[in-house]
């Protein structure tokens, strides 16, 4: 049998010991055979006898049949492939089918329902043994609570079974990527097709795809911590320093993480022969928490199982003491228990999870754990990185001063924007100068690739001046042929300027053109006269001043300026040919023209002014936290919206009222902009005190631990935080947030891990959907709940009044059975499909604490109003039929006792006609169907209301929800069903009744859909009054 | 997701009840008490209203004298007098105490068919004094005042009159039974028509009639019932026609409905002899349901001792 299975078994501890040493504990898990148990173990210590660190390179070359400079040839790779499988673990064997099914009908109030099933039963078993045939009732009760169980259990595990394979699904949504040599060429491949041989790469923020010997490192250093619990960083390095495999160091195991440097080497091990995959009990999953939405519904149901036992056993023990044998009032405490106890909200909310999760997914959303979604609704603070989330994470030229003019280019990521006047001499020169002055070039083959997709080898800004170049000039690969290349001085550091010499492309022009780019004031320097308008004027103070005007104003705008001067070079002292040496640098550097500036920025996304606009209706703080400048950050803050229009940091009050930094008014500022200097020296109070001050707030040059601080502090304040991240170093942040938001393009996978949501597109705008979609989901189990709680009253009404004024039963057991868990079911889940509300993003989110899933105005309003026009409704159809058939409202009054008493044949009506006792239950019967009926229509006019909270049902449309409108025609259907079809006054207690029964409750489902629309027009109208006070939920 | 939630303390169960601080009780100041109360005072009272409102139209479309439906209490129910527990009438012969009550019961029910009771000229109507066809006495409503009532004569029921016998055939183990149909307003029984009826019905036929048989419940225990009398008007087992239709307890408030006694003459003691009455008509259904549509179902246990 192979290894693997037979380690399942077992689960392996290691720990450090005092002396350093590592020892390997084997800890059997379940009970078997003694010698059984050392054979494995014998098994176990041999498989972890690898050898593969003790190896020299070359003898693993020979080993693995690779090579450390060109890895694994491909076709061998595939055979590897083929003989190893994927490199990925074995799931751990979950939790058998049947197991998960047992549970479902196994929970608290499953059970309960089982008790109840058997009390029934055992009820009709006495009936039977006393001889009494006549009624089955309490069978078909049982065999009605049983049905329920197991139909709630399917729908639950249906549920369960969607959800997982949904998280599944996921997972592939966004698998891990290697970096790996193969045929000597690098290749990004999905880490599952890796083989035992493989030349990988890895880097900081990486997972290691596999068990590695390391080959080469520059300063690599890994996280082994879930595997040996050591928590600080290891380094990672070509040498072996232990015999221990799990002790050296030039061994990186699969999935540790990468947490700096980089490293390359061979894989000796993949997927459950790797020392992890042979650690099954690692690999079982981790137990899920519990989320705030899960435990609000559970503490919810209890609350409401709790108000059903009360009340069942009120009924209890009335029900005793007017007489009714023990078994019988048994049988009705569990019905009401069993009615009221709202278990099926959890089929509704699991709906709403996974349609959420769905949409979610369709607009790159990926969500780890389906509840966080709804921990995103009631997000406050957004504490978003800058680059790549809210910018496109690309340089790109966005101005130029040239002719004493700034002129803004086209910066949208579809290039769909406006650009400038190209008709200018100076242009002309800048654009070649921008043209030649470059080394950066695209990676060959992207012609029909549009210019900013393409990829390009080079520096940020050097590529962000090639694309440039490209869009408006046409063709730079070709043009910089043209102009061949005599000379190159690359950019460093010191000289801070870049210089390349060319031919011209006019073979009788004998002259060479040299063309320079640098740090603005560099450059200005070497300039002696200014191009304008096509002439070169002589730089003078006033050309300098203007000079220092727009590189002020560019810096100012947070961009990175560079300056860009020109010479043609004297074709005497330079002629054809000519020798020119970098080093020496035997040519003029000073005495040039100067063409022009051109900055860069890294411009926000097209979407993301929107969405922080979308935030602030929204009541959500943005917050940029961001390891850039805090020029560039304001910048940028500034221009997506974060520091709206008009406000201002102390900084700019100071310098426009011209007073010092410390006698402005601090509150006056709306804006904060605070760099990690700062934030250094502050306590964690001051922190808090600023976050209060200053609702705008951009964090410049942090380092990962402060912007631990950050949403530390905004937590403190009360406020659900969610956090962006991309780096290694973000993962404590996303930890610590009320949710974690990674990066699926730019994210590493330890943030990706970190996270519980992941956004494909890195798009910022993605977050405010799934806020959106976050308060959706809130709003709809609000919504869903309200309708369940609605009919509890007029369910429970007929029994009160059944017994303090003794009319005739008018709503049976099994009918509350039927409408609780057979009709209202799809209506109820059909809620979680409604679309939002169109100010559901105008208000502010909701307080965990305060604003809770089932609250008392919630309940109140459901019972005591709308429930009790349903109770109305009931009773007036109750008596109609009654009165129709006889029986006037005031005879019924006090008629319990008669009309129960089964001795009695001829009980007479209001007309002196004699009921027997069988007409009489018939009678009855008819009651609980028209109290049905009654109640099913009322609860089609609730569920209509229930769409809306705030707005009109006129405004939300009523057919827009189709699933609703199916589950009104469905309940409709069924309760037709449950009355006409031929047998039901047996079985279920249901009778045929006369069609204007269906009618006479029209009245008052009207005044419910009136009621609650005034309702919602004042809570509109006057929002904070008494009306919206007490009325709102 | 890392949250550590704050629990909430218990010790402000007390507070929620009454804070003296904020002077609320529940949560809500005296204030905030009334308006919400007045507020619901009115939300109720306006339903109520609506509710009387509803439930009076609907009574004013209702007729006084005329049910609107008569889904479920026609066909008729079969009932016996006296009323009995689980349709069982046992009794020991040699013990008057064990039989006083169904003695009771009928002397109960048949003091209405007295003839003293039956006096007055502007209640009661001399019918035919044999079956005849329905009378019918006008429209449901009370345009001419009450209306008539046929006598129906208790000596008509002979043995089980309780006239000669104060003990209706008890105290000889001979036991009476009184038959009735009950009453449904302007419901008119049709005798059977078909000749599929048990030779005993056939032989008494009447087309006024509605006849009724008694007979044992199981095959096998007809020799344990014996022979059975039936008193009824003019000789007939069954119920003539001129009492229908039954005009309502407001048109005909001292209604007799006809009777017919069954005596059973020679049942078995000593042993549980099930008997099964049963109303022969065209309009007259059974179900297995309701054991009194139609027919009804009586347990002898007569104790000789």
């Amino acid at each position: 049998s192979s290894p693997q299975d037979q380690y399942e078994l077992y689960a392996v501890e290691m720990e450090k010991q005092d002396d350093g040493a590592m020892d390997v504990k084997i800890k059997k898990k379940k009970t078997t055979k003694a010698a059984k148990k050392k054979e494995k173990l014998e098994n176990m210590k041999k498989e972890m006898d690898v050898d593969d660190h003790q190896l020299s390179v070359e003898d693993l070359e020979l080993k693995y049949q690779t090579s450390v400079s060109k890895g694994l040839n491909s076709t061998w790779a595939g055979e590897i492939l083929l003989r190893d499988g994927p490199n990925e673990l074995k799931p751990p064997k979950g939790t058998p089918e049947y197991v998960k099914f047992a549970r479902q009908l196994a929970g608290g109030l499953q059970c309960l329902m089982w008790v109840a099933a058997a009390i029934c039963l055992i009820a009709f078993g006495i009936q039977c043994g006393q001889g009494d045939l006549t009624s089955a009732d309490n069978l078909y009760l049982a065999i009605a609570l049983i049905a329920v169980v197991v139909v709630t259990g399917c729908f639950g595990y249906y549920q369960e079974f969607k959800s997982t394979n949904i998280i599944a699904s996921f997972k592939n949504l966004v698998p891990q990527q290697a970096t790996v040599i193969r045929d000597g060429d690098k290749f990004q491949i999905n880490a599952n097709q890796l083989v035992v041989g493989d030349l990988v790469e890895i880097k900081g923020g990486d997972r290691v795809p596999a068990d590695i010997r390391i080959i080469t490192s520059q300063g690599c250093k890994v996280d082994n911590s879930s595997l040996t619990g050591e928590s600080e960083p290891q380094t990672r390095a070509p040498e072996c320093t232990h015999e221990s495999p799990l002790e050296t160091r030039n061994i990186a195991f699969f999935s540790t993480m990468c947490l700096e440097g980089t490293a390359t080497g061979i894989i000796v091990n993949t997927g459950d022969r790797t020392i992890i995959g042979r650690i099954a009990s690692l690999a079982s999953g981790v137990e899920n928490e519990k989320t705030p939405i899960a435990i609000e519904i559970e503490h919810f149901v209890d609350i409401i199982a709790g108000l059903a036992i009360f009340f069942g056993g009120t009924f209890f023990v009335v029900a005793m003491v007017i007489g009714y044998p023990f078994l019988k009032a048994m049988v009705f405490f569990m019905a009401i228990v069993v009615a009221y106890v709202p278990i099926r909200l959890w089929a509704v909310f699991q709906v709403c999870l996974s349609l959420t999760a769905k949409r979610l997914a369709r607009k790159n959303c990926v969500v780890k754990n389906l509840e966080a979604v709804e921990t995103l609704g009631s997000t406050s603070v957004i504490c978003s990185d800058k680059t790549g989330t809210l910018t496109q994470n690309r340089m790109t030229v966005s101005h130029l001063w040239f002719d004493n003019q700034i002129h803004t280019a086209d910066t949208t990521e579809d290039q769909s924007g406006q650009s400038f006047d190209q008709s200018s001499e100076t242009w002309r020169a800048l654009c070649k100068i921008v043209s030649l002055c470059n080394r950066a070039f695209f990676k060959s083959g992207q012609d029909n690739v549009p210019v900013p997709k393409r990829i390009v080898i080079g520096d940020a800004s050097e590529t962000a001046l090639l694309k440039f170049s490209e869009i408006t000039l046409g063709n730079v690969m070709e043009y910089r042929e043209r102009y061949k290349k005599a000379c190159e001085i690359p950019f460093n550091s010191t000289n801070k300027f870049q210089v390349t010499i060319h031919e011209l492309e006019d073979p009788r022009d004998p002259r060479y053109l040299l063309v320079m780019k640098g740090a603005p004031e560099r450059i200005l320097e070497r300039c002696a006269t200014i191009m304008i308008k096509g002439q070169e004027l002589p730089l003078d103070e006033q050309w300098k001043e203007a000079f220092q005007t727009a590189y002020m104003d560019l810096g100012g705008l947070g961009e990175r300026v560079l300056g860009f001067c020109h010479l043609y070079l004297d074709p005497v002292q330079f002629p054809r040919g000519f020798s020119f040496d970098s080093e020496e640098m035997n040519f003029p550097t000073s005495g040039l023209c100067f063409a022009g500036l051109i900055s860069m920025i890294d411009p926000p996304r097209a979407t993301v002014p929107d969405a922080v606009m979308k935030c602030r209706t929204a009541g959500i703080r943005v917050i940029m936290v961001t390891g850039d400048h805090p020029i560039t950050a304001k910048a940028i803050a500034a221009s997506v919206g974060i520091i709206s229009e008009g406000s201002e940091t102390v900084e700019d009050i100071a310098s426009r009222m011209r007073i010092p930094v410390e006698q402005v008014n601090k509150w006056e500022a709306r804006a904060c902009v605070v760099n990690g200097g700062q934030l250094k020296d502050m306590e964690s109070e001051d922190l808090v005190e600023i976050l209060k001050m200053h609702p705008e707030m951009v964090f410049a040059r942090t380092s990962p631990q402060q912007k631990l601080i950050i949403v530390e502090s905004c937590q403190k304040l009360g406020a659900i935080v969610a956090v962006t991240g991309d780096g290694v170093n973000d993962s404590p942040a996303l930890k610590k947030a009320d949710i974690g938001v990674a990066m699926g393009i730019a994210g590493s996978d330890a943030a990706k891990n970190a996270a519980d949501m992941i956004l494909l597109d890195d798009n910022f705008a993605s977050i405010v959907t799934g806020v959106e979609q976050g308060r959706l989901i809130f709003d709809n189990l609000k919504k869903s709940i309200a309708y369940t709680l609605t009919k509890n009253i007029p369910e429970l009404t007929p029994y009160l009044i059944y017994i303090t004024v003794s009319v005739p039963l008018p709503l049976g057991c099994i009918t509350i059975l039927f409408i609780e868990l057979c009709t209202d079911i799809f209506p109820s889940v059909s809620l979680a499909y409604e679309k939002a509300e169109s100010d559901i993003m105008h208000l502010k989110p909701r307080n965990p604490r305060r604003d809770r899933l089932g609250d008392v105005a919630l309940a109140v309003y459901s019972y005591f109003q709308i429930g009790a026009i349903q109770s109305f409704a009931g009773f007036t159809d109750y008596f109609t039929a009654m009165a129709q058939e006889g029986w006037f409202p005031l005879l019924c009054v006090g008629l319990r006792a008669q009309w129960e008493n089964d001795h009695l044949q001829d009980v007479q009506d209001s007309y002196g006609q004699e009921w027997t006792f069988g007409q009489r239950l018939y009678q009855e019967y008819t009651c609980y169907t028209v109290f049905f009926i009654s109640i099913e229509m009322c609860q089609i006019l609730d569920v209509l209301i229930r769409k809306t909270r705030r707005l009109s049902v006129f405004q939300q449309g009523f057919f827009r929800n189709k699933i609703l409108v199916i589950a009104i025609v469905f309940q409709l259907c069924l309760g037709c069903f449950l009355c006409y079809c031929p047998g039901m006054p047996n079985i279920f207690n249901f009778m045929p009744i006369r069609f204007q029964w269906w009618l006479v409750p029209l009245p008052f489902g009207i005044l419910i859909f009136v009621y609650d629309e005034i309702r919602k027009l004042g809570v509109r109208r006057h929002p904070g009054s008494w009306w919206d006070k007490e009325l709102y939920y | 997701m890392a949250r550590g939630k704050a629990k909430e303390g218990d010790g402000n169960w007390k507070k929620f009840i009454w804070n003296s601080e904020k002077k609320e009780f529940l949560g809500r100041t005296g204030g905030s008490w009334f308006k919400i109360l007045l507020f619901y005072l009115i939300f109720y009272g306006c339903l109520a209203g609506i509710f009387i409102g509803t439930i009076q139209v609907m009574l004013f479309t209702i007729s006084e004298f005329e049910p609107k439906y008569q889904d479920r209490v026609a066909p008729p129910g079969l009932t016996l007098i006296p009323q009995v527990l689980k349709t069982e009438i046992s009794f020991s012969i040699s013990d008057p105490q064990s039989y006083g009550q169904y003695v009771e019961g009928l002397n109960k029910f048949l003091k209405n068919y007295d003839s003293d009771q039956q006096a007055s000229d502007m209640i009661f109507d001399t019918c035919a004094d044999k079956p005849d066809d329905y009378i019918m006495r006008g429209a449901f409503n009370n345009a001419q005042g009450q209306k008539k009532v046929c006598r129906f004569k208790r000596e008509w029921l002979e043995n089980c009159s309780g006239i000669a016998d104060s003990s209706y055939g008890y105290r000889d183990g001979k036991p009476c039974v009184v038959v009735k149909l009950n009453r449904v307003l302007g419901f008119k029984p049709k005798p059977p028509l078909n000749e599929s009826l048990p030779a005993e019905v056939m032989g008494k036929y009447n087309q006024y009639v509605m006849p009724v048989h008694c007979s044992a419940k199981k095959e096998e225990d007809a020799d344990k019932v014996g022979p059975v009398e039936y008193y009824g008007m003019a000789g007939y087992a069954g119920f003539p026609l001129q009492y229908y239709p039954y005009y309502g307890k407001l048109l005909q408030p001292k209604y007799l409905q006809p009777l017919l006694a069954v005596q059973f003459t020679n049942l078995t003691y000593d042993t549980e002899v099930r008997v099964e009455c049963k109303l022969y008509g065209e309009n007259i259904g059974y179900s297995d349901k309701d054991r009194f549509q139609g027919r009804f179902e009586v347990k002898f246990d007569i104790k000789s001792s």
